[in-house]
């Protein structure tokens, strides 16, 4: 997109945030808060860490359904390694987000090399790393508490705000870099917008994508170590809704589900976007149903919208995005004259 | 020459890979289950849980082979499972008005579907996958939490006999036969192998293409009905959450059956066999006494596996029956 | 007005590209009418137009007398306008008997389909036109080429229409003579056939009239008995308005002259896929243009220099040293940089800026620490985006805004950025306006006076015998002539390229049946 139209997208996308929280006060009063703010705020946080991760594997033309499973194994691991005290943590930590890239990147290697689709490939890791998870805990993880370091992230404040918000503002700044900034996103971008262009111009597609994935892992696995914080005790469960809310966290922030297009600043406000809206619906009384529907129904709206745009771009023959999952994934076939 | 015939007709089959290693398969689970496995109540056994795999798997054939995914079938069986779990269809009357609402809603998703990916042209992936989440949130909104509680008439429909016969191969039969025949009988079926080989031919050579691509995701939707219907009867109990396990089961089932994730090619017949062999290598597993965790990641290490067999069977299929 | 077909001023735009304009003609009953033309005259779009693939901006046509509109492709048929098409629209995993009843497959009471009726209705079809040879129940991906295009043409002919449209029906056919019998049976029965080839000596053969497009119009319509192959040659080429050459640099300027024998590319007994035995070479600052009727097997040379297309003989030389081009990210580092055919599907990013289109071959200039800037990336492209004429008001638009001419020039940019030896272009002015041509002319002389070895492909002659030093001529898979500077005159390329498959032809014809078209 042009400059002029992304920063319109992420404009947007962050209007509509503050527009929907101002709403919210009509509401219920007690929504239009700081401490409400700060909740939002704090909640959001974690889907962030994800969406990164997410992000840049859908900008890629792929999809991660295993970022539930890592962001648990995440919160699980550290929960066994590091019980309590920060005894352990300056080695836990790495090898757990080292844990994560491996299985990223072994979801790179299947989805480049093994030609699996990627749906399929992240799926089937999800359920691996899910299964090995209930090995290791043997169905019922320890009921320790989190290391005191990553419990204070949540629970200490500097100035008001919980430490982790400012991590993540850090982290925010970092994922835009390399998302939107640096020379390898751009080779994300460009293999995401046209796969096949991608491979004539001799842009090491497979590298790039693998890396894409790797970077997935590692965001999954460090949203579950910071996620444990917040949450206290490891649970099996912790980190399957971010698989779905990641997905529509990017979606929502302006990124084409079909890849080539989107920005992780975008993808911020997605995510913002999304906690004030639950938020709400859980001040409100909304059952949870709510939200797996609506996060289903702005997938498929956002995919309407993105085409109808597309179409109004390329009358007549179709091309550039559209160079579509199929040839993506299996090679493409020579184009008729 | 019979012999030469015979082996030519095996290596073009697609889904002659699964059935050999289905055939294989059971003799290694014969032998670790003793006698047991060849009486009626054992096959029975065998195949309960089986079922609604093999008709998910069918459920996605008839997609795939236009070369288009269907991730929306776990959530049509979850809300259909649902469905069923909470409306309190009762008896034989209940149970058939239970069976004509899986199919309509599951003709409805389908229909959303279709229209979405053959009118609308976007891609299947991304479309099903919406679906998928919205259906499972609609089925959430009846059931917030596993429960509920399905009808004796549809979940012991399934268990018993018929005769001899294990009511479930009944089932199993009568379904695989017509959905073979749906797909390799009928212009719909050729259509759904035309538009998968190549989608500008079979519009030359008169496929009504956006129609027939339609009916493709009219027709998975019904049959995922019919498989939330089969999980009700196995399960007992509703799950409105979409199960992610079953998707990658039924996928890796279409892969190892031999239809082809490219499109064009593949068999009903196969992923029917696929479900069922990897329902027995499951089986099997547990039987030998591999813990239940280890299965999980034997299950997904084996659904990577199976598609990469899978595509491989395909190739192979294709490269035998093409010649240069 | 008996008149089978009445085609009256049809006119056609493809966004920028004018594909027809005014193109009128008739073809009476039991007439065959060849089309000719060179690649990109519109004879392909006709032919879709004729089959309602596409839709006339404007124009009539009269089939039989009545207005003739095609919805689609059964609306045509049922018309009665039937065609073989050039790309064949066979189902490649059905059996012949399925692809020859498409759509219309007998059912049974149940609606299932009849397959014993099937097969015996192909049979018999296959039998009406003499075939014995095909078994109707195989699939149709165990033919061979010559097969599935005869296949092709029974399927057209069995349709029994009043006008037969057959797309180059024999680039792949082992046995001409049937088709002759086909067509003239045809004729008899006061059907119309119209013939579209680039082989003159079959249209000769065939039909009493031609009509030549050329850029879009019809060039003429000449009775082919009292026609000579250079004119028509020369109706096809003709001379279109006010595409001059720049003058060529001077072809000892210091940069040519520095090593001038050094070879940059050499390639020996090169193979890949049905392509070759191929040598050839290139030098520093030479241009080599490739020659070649459509579907030769030029693609295949450029897709296995450029590292997509898997070389399985032959040796490859870059500057000397032998290298093995086993993708395309290792031919880019190499030095071979490739602007391929089709730039929508294989050559940009649609949804990136034209500025990221034209830097992403070479993205690690643009920025510093891994970043890209904005300011860095914009003064980086500046050079070569003036070299291709392509204004710095586009590099903040998406590329997709831009026509196809400026997509065109960021895409000749980008293969500049990345700094390359050997430039490989397949048909880089198709589908642009004059104005780009002209820039894109200048920049391909400009690049080999700076020393840039160039492979340029053209199906427009104009430009090979304008920019080449020599020209290289592709048929049939193989290199079989080279042209050097005193002869690189149109028509004489023409001719060579025509001359190719015709003496091919006559071999063919003697040697009978077994003699395949060159390992097609």
């Amino acid at each position: 997109m042009s400059r002029i139209l992304a920063h319109r997208a992420v404009l947007g996308v962050f209007a509509l945030t503050v527009a929907l929280f101002v709403l919210s006060g009509f509401i219920a009063p007690a929504l239009l808060s700081g401490p409400s703010l700060r909740t939002v705020a704090l909640l959001s946080s974690f889907v962030i860490i994800a969406s990164l991760g997410q992000g840049i594997v859908i900008l890629s033309g792929g999809l991660d359904l295993s970022i539930g499973s890592v962001i648990t194994l995440g919160g699980v691991l550290l929960g066994a390694w590091v019980p309590q005290s920060n005894v352990g943590l300056w080695w836990a930590v790495p090898v757990i987000l080292a844990i994560g890239t491996a299985f990223g990147a072994f979801n790179g290697f299947g989805v480049t090399i093994l030609r699996i689709p990627a749906f399929v490939m992240t799926l089937a890791t999800g359920i691996i790393v899910q299964s090995a998870v209930l090995e290791y805990t043997n169905g019922a993880p320890q009921a320790t508490a989190a290391p005191q370091l990553i419990a204070d992230l949540t629970d200490s404040k500097w100035w008001g705000l919980p430490i982790i918000i400012y991590l993540v503002l850090a982290f925010i700044v970092i994922g835009s870099l390399v998302q939107d900034m640096s020379s390898y996103g751009r080779l994300v971008h460009a293999i995401g917008a046209n796969p096949k262009a991608g491979v004539v111009a001799g842009l090491r597609s497979n590298w790039v994508t693998i890396g894409c994935y790797a970077i997935s892992g590692f965001c999954a696995s460090l949203c579950g170590i910071v996620l444990l914080g917040f949450v206290g005790a490891p649970i099996l469960s912790m980190g399957d809704p971010y698989t779905i809310e990641s997905i529509a966290a990017v979606v929502v922030g302006g990124s084409s589900i079909l890849g080539g297009v989107g920005t992780f600043a975008g993808t911020v406000g997605g995510a913002l976007f999304l906690g004030v809206l639950s938020n709400d619906m859980t001040a409100i009384g909304m059952k949870a149903a709510w939200r797996t529907l609506i996060q289903g129904a702005i997938i498929v709206l956002a995919l309407i919208v993105f085409r109808s745009l597309q179409a109004e771009r390329n009358r007549g023959r179709a091309g550039g995005p559209m160079a579509g999952a199929k040839e993506r994934l299996l090679g493409a076939r020579k184009p008729a004259e | 020459m019979v012999g030469s015939s015979a082996l030519t007709l095996y290596s073009r089959s697609p889904s002659s890979v699964s059935i050999t290693l289905y055939i294989v398969m059971f003799v290694v689970y014969a032998l670790a289950q003793g006698h047991f496995v060849t009486t009626p109540y054992g096959l029975s056994v065998l195949l309960n849980n089986s079922i609604s795999l093999a008709v998910g798997a069918a459920s996605l054939t008839f997609v795939v082979i236009t070369g288009g995914f269907d991730l929306s079938l776990a959530g049509t069986v979850a809300l259909t499972n649902t469905i069923i779990s909470v409306a309190g269809f009762n008896g034989v009357g209940g149970a058939i008005e239970a069976l004509l609402v899986v199919c309509v809603v599951g003709a409805i998703v389908g229909a959303v579907n279709g229209i979405l990916v053959a009118y609308g042209r976007l891609q299947s992936i991304a479309v099903t996958l919406g679906t998928m989440i919205m259906t499972s949130g609609i089925a959430l909104f009846m059931l917030n939490a596993p429960g509920g509680s399905v009808p004796d008439s549809i979940a012991y429909g399934l268990t018993g006999l018929l005769g001899p016969v294990p009511v479930a191969v009944i089932i199993l039969v009568v379904f695989t036969a017509a959905a073979a025949v749906l797909l390799n009988y009928t212009r719909f079926g050729i259509g759904l192998f035309a538009i998968g080989q190549d989608r500008a031919a079979a519009r030359a050579s008169g496929v009504n293409v956006e129609w027939t691509e339609f009916r493709a995701y009219l027709t998975a939707g019904i049959v995922a009905g019919l498989s939330g219907y089969l999980v009700s009867a196995e399960t007992g109990t509703g799950d409105p959450r979409f199960d992610a396990s079953f998707l990658l089961l039924a996928f890796a089932a279409v892969a190892i059956g031999g239809t082809s994730f490219r499109g064009g090619r593949g068999t009903v017949v196969g992923s029917v066999v696929g479900a069922g062999l990897l329902e027995l290598i499951q089986k099997t597993l547990f039987a030998v006494g591999v813990a239940s965790f280890f299965t999980g990641m034997f299950e997904g290490a084996l659904m990577i596996l199976a598609v990469l067999v899978g595509s491989l069977g395909s190739l192979m299929a294709a490269r035998r029956s093409a010649v240069s | 007005m008996d008149e089978v077909l009445h085609i009256s001023n049809l006119a056609k735009a493809f966004g920028a590209t004018q594909a027809l304009q005014g193109v009128s003609f008739e073809i009476a009953p039991g007439e065959a009418r060849a089309l000719l033309g060179e690649n990109g005259a519109g004879k392909s779009t006709c032919v879709k137009i004729l089959n309602g693939l596409v839709r006339p901006d404007s124009g009539t046509i009269r089939l039989s007398g009545r207005d003739y509109r095609p919805a689609g492709l059964s609306d045509a048929q049922k018309a009665g306008v039937s065609t073989a098409f050039q790309e064949l629209s066979l189902l490649p995993d059905l059996s012949i008997a399925i692809n020859l009843a498409m759509p219309d497959l007998p059912t049974n009471g149940l609606n299932l389909v009849r397959f014993d009726e099937v097969r015996r209705r192909a049979a018999a079809t296959l039998a009406s036109y003499q075939i014995f040879d095909i078994d109707p129940a195989s699939l149709v991906s165990s033919l061979t080429l010559s097969d599935k295009q005869r296949l092709e043409i029974i399927r057209a002919l069995s349709r029994k229409p009043t006008l037969l449209v057959l797309d180059e029906p024999t680039a792949a056919l082992t046995d001409v003579a049937w088709l002759y019998d086909q067509i003239r049976a045809l004729k008899a029965e006061g059907r119309a056939v119209l013939f579209i080839t680039h082989r003159l000596k079959e249209a000769r053969d065939l039909c009493e009239c031609a009509t030549v497009l050329r850029n879009g119009e019809v060039a003429g319509t000449v009775d082919l008995a009292g026609t000579s192959d250079s004119e028509l040659f020369r109706l096809m080429i003709g001379r279109s308005m006010g595409t001059a050459f720049p003058d060529r640099p001077d072809k000892t300027a210091p940069a040519a002259r520095d090593k001038p024998e050094e070879l940059v590319l050499s390639v020996e007994g090169l193979k890949s896929g049905a392509f070759g035995p191929a040598s050839f070479s290139l030098r520093r600052g030479e241009i080599v243009g490739v020659a070649a009727l459509e579907g030769q097997g030029q693609r295949i040379l450029f897709n296995a220099l450029a590292g997509i297309a898997r070389i399985t003989a032959g040796q490859v030389r870059i500057g000397g040293k032998p290298v093995k081009l086993r993708s395309p990210a290792v031919a880019k580092q190499l030095g071979i940089s490739f602007v391929p055919e089709e730039r929508k599907e294989e050559g940009l990013f649609f949804g990136l800026l034209t500025r990221a289109n034209v830097s992403i071959s070479n993205i690690g200039r643009v920025g510093r620490f891994g970043l890209v800037g904005r300011k860095t990336e914009i003064k980086q492209i500046s050079g070569v985006s003036e070299a291709v004429d392509l204004a710095s008001r586009y590099h903040d638009l998406p590329v997709d805004a831009l026509s196809g001419g400026n997509q065109q020039k960021a895409l000749i940019a980008r293969t500049l950025f990345a700094n390359a030896r050997c430039l490989l272009m397949f048909d880089p002015t198709r589908g642009v306006d004059v104005g780009t041509k002209q820039a894109i002319y200048s920049v391909i002389q400009r690049a080999a006076s700076d020393g840039m070895s160039i492979l340029l492909y053209s199906t427009e002659l104009r430009e090979l015998t304008a920019l080449s030093d020599r020209c290289i001529v592709i048929y049939g898979n193989r290199i079989v002539d080279e042209c050097p500077a005193e002869s690189l005159k149109e028509e004489e390329l023409l001719e060579r390229m025509h001359d190719a498959h015709a003496g091919r032809a006559s071999k063919e014809l003697e040697g009978g049946r077994e003699q395949r078209v060159n390992s097609l």
